[in-house]
């Protein structure tokens, strides 16, 4: 239990650094929240040996201090429902024998922005679903690339390394 | 490595960005004016071509020859200034932190 809890929290502040070094070269001037989304390969890792309950608790715990640390408050708003959305449809993918973990990320992120996107529908109005088309685009990139990196590591990472 | 629902997947995804662009780019209409809001309240609306700048409370939006930008934002991330200018109607700038939607219509 406490070796469990030990390599959640190095999941959690691995997730937090990635986050951090993605924030310095933001993508953000093609449309607002287009990120590469590196830290979800740690989330995608754990999804790897369908441990949604870690993946649950590494994610949240991410993003709940991230907010804290770099962001508002109202931003916490976007990145929690969308974080754990897209977590719940990566295990539901992630679940399945023909999908590879490139296949979930993506699907996970889309999601993620199909719900970041419909809080901001929500309290913006209609007008933000302009950034659909790109958004969608940058999941199927980006996913694709942390899937990819993700799947390299869980090879990399073998057995029962660390668990 | 790709597997079969890996192809369904980014299919699908393609899919998605397909209709929705095929929805937002067609009968776009040229906009020509902008509308500001702040906390869900409009706090300005006027022509596209009408150069002015605009003061908010942690917000600079400036209207400069048909193209409209942020120029200012008291955040940290500053993902609003950063933004490319917007020109096209149904374009719009968000500066979440502060709930302010740029957008021109």
């Amino acid at each position: 239990m406490a070796k469990k809890i030990t390599v959640y929290a190095l999941m959690a502040a691995c997730a937090m650094i990635f986050g951090y070094i993605e924030s310095f070269f933001s993508l953000s001037f093609i449309a607002p929240g287009i990120k590469l989304g590196l830290a979800n390969s740690v989330v995608l890792l754990l999804l790897c040996r369908s441990d949604l309950k870690g993946a649950l608790a590494v994610n949240t715990v991410r993003i709940l201090l991230s907010a804290l640390l770099f962001s508002t408050p109202f931003t916490l708003l976007f990145s929690f429902t969308a974080g754990i959305c897209s977590t719940l449809v990566m295990r539901l993918f992630s679940g399945l024998k023909s999908v590879s973990p490139i296949g979930f990320s993506i699907a996970g992120a889309a999601v993620h922005n199909l719900v970041q996107l419909s809080v901001a529908a929500l309290l913006f109005g209609r007008a933000v679903w302009y950034y659909l088309p790109f958004l969608s685009l940058s999941a199927l990139i980006s996913g694709g690339a942390v899937g990819a990196a993700a799947l390299l590591i869980f090879k990399k990472l073998k057995t029962n390394a660390y668990f | 490595m790709l597997k079969k629902g890996d192809i369904l997947i980014i299919a699908s995804v393609l899919l998605l960005s397909a209709v929705s662009s095929a929805f937002i780019f067609t009968g776009k209409n040229t906009g020509k004016a902008v509308t500001v809001q702040e906390n869900n309240s409009t706090v300005y609306s006027g022509s596209l071509f009408e150069n002015k700048t605009i003061e908010l409370e942690g917000n600079t939006v400036v209207i400069e020859n048909g193209s409209v930008f942020i120029s200012n934002a008291d955040c940290k991330n500053q993902i609003c200034v950063n933004h490319m200018p917007i020109t096209a109607g149904g374009e719009s700038i968000i500066c979440l932190p502060n709930q302010v939607l740029v957008e021109i219509e």
